[in-house]
């Protein structure tokens, strides 16, 4: 994507020349709160517009609209917070199937397979809204890769964490990143946290 | 003080005997109403969240107006619906006036700011994100308005209830336009005005009498929801 630029009431809060996304790439985005990670974020989910941008996709050249109504399906975002609804657990992980043409047996087995892999499946049945922070934020992953993404966007997976739900939650996020999506985690902690191939700093909206 | 009684006797023996008259005048009341509601409620939630989830000029303008109407009498909504509705009036040709279809559109209008400015109120109490997570995980517009529609359910029920019993028991539009005539637009509150201003108190505190039980159920109804909708938090 080039020169993508978001101004918020006369303050740019993200101004960005030039960032690639590649293939199967795990990505740290590192900087400080206020930075802009998450306006980033949400624009390559198509959740915020940007007030200009170019993005360029298979080698053709694409407004954010035109591209984010090709990529839409491929892109997950997880919120900080992830939010649940109030629903049972493995409901909710089978929320995006729903739209992706999958019958009830396909549905069963995948959100099945997706529970045992976050060691979520004691807790299918359990009302989402019921789980610990840490909980949430492995139905909220899980929910994402049933989906298999091409593109996942985790804001700030593992803030506030206890020390076992953090290293859960990282152990998930290097299981997908080494499944062939493409992972981008945005974080204010030290960039090792995560194994990444590349990290990118980000400091008041521009890429350093 | 006797006679109160005398007629208190006679209004339950009247309910409980199952007289005719008196039950057709709670069957039209609440279909008119039923029906009032039923049409109103989809356009109702849809400017509810359009107000809630969207952001244009004149939202904060619209969100007072909508709020304001709430507290419209019911008489002059029967008024100007009269006035288009008279046989000379703009819509005369479709010769509605006195009609339990009239009755029903004036429901509707009292109704629909009081459902929009409540579905607002429990659609507001909801995240952002929730709407961001259902359209990031593949759903469409109205997917994602239904998704975040079941989220806050008790708190919409709890508007339709108010709603409905908002309209079942208001009398100034549906004698204006309905013309409170027997078997035909005759309803609850109509019908207890006619009976009292002819002295007719048996028939008056019958029908009262299933007017309050009605009240308690619904504001029971509204309290098990809204319990409901506070234990989610």
């Amino acid at each position: 994507m080039k020169h993508v630029r978001k101004v918020l009431q006369r303050r740019t809060i993200l101004d960005i020349d030039y960032m690639a996304i590649r293939k199967g790439e795990c990505v740290v985005i590192h900087g400080d709160n206020g930075a802009g990670k998450t306006t980033l974020l949400k624009i390559l989910a198509g959740l915020i517009t940007p007030d200009q941008g170019v993005f360029t996709l298979n080698g053709i050249e694409l407004t954010w609209r035109q591209a984010f109504r090709q990529f839409r399906n491929d892109v997950v975002y997880l919120h900080q917070t992830p939010y649940l609804f109030d629903r049972s657990v493995e409901d909710n992980v089978a929320y995006g199937l729903k739209f992706r043409k999958q019958n009830r047996a396909q549905v069963q087995k995948k959100v099945e397979t997706a529970l045992e892999w976050a060691g979520l499946s004691d807790l299918a049945k359990r009302n989402a809204r019921d789980l610990s922070g840490g909980e949430k934020q492995r139905v909220a992953l899980t929910r994402a890769r049933i989906i298999e993404p091409k593109l996942l966007l985790l804001d700030e997976p593992t803030t506030a964490m206890d020390k076992v739900s953090r290293r859960q939650t990282i152990s998930l996020i290097g299981d997908l990143a080494n499944s062939g999506n493409s992972v981008y985690i945005a974080t204010h902690e030290s960039a090792n946290t995560y194994q990444s191939q590349r990290v990118v700093e980000i400091d008041q909206g521009k890429l350093i | 003080m006797d006679s109160l009684v005398g007629a208190s006797a006679e209004a339950l023996k009247l309910l409980l005997t199952g007289d005719r008259e008196i039950w057709e005048i709670v069957s039209i009341s609440f279909l008119v109403s039923f029906r009032a509601i039923l049409f109103i409620v989809p356009p109702a939630l849809v400017v509810a969240f359009v107000l809630a989830f969207s952001e244009f000029p004149g939202r904060r303008y619209v969100i007072t107006i909508v709020n304001s109407m709430i507290a419209l009498p019911a008489v002059v909504v029967g008024l100007l619906l009269y006035m288009l509705l008279y046989s000379s009036g703009p819509f005369g040709g479709w010769r509605l006036l006195f009609t339990q279809t009239a009755m029903v559109f004036g429901q509707m209008i009292l109704a629909f700011p009081l459902l929009v400015a409540m579905s607002h109120v429990a659609l507001q109490s909801i995240d952002l994100t929730a709407w961001q997570t259902a359209r990031t995980l593949g759903a469409g517009k109205i997917w994602a308005m239904l998704t975040i529609m079941r989220e806050v359910r008790f708190g919409l029920i709890a508007a339709i209830v108010t709603a409905f019993g908002r309209v079942v028991s208001e009398v100034g539009c549906s004698i204006m336009v309905g013309g409170n005539i027997l078997h035909h637009t005759r309803n609850i509150p109509t019908a207890i005005a006619l009976e009292t201003s002819k002295g007719h108190f048996e028939q008056g505190i019958a029908l009262g009498v299933v007017l309050i039980t009605l009240a308690l159920v619904l504001n029971f109804t509204i309290a098990i929801f809204r319990g409901r909708d506070m234990a989610r938090y």
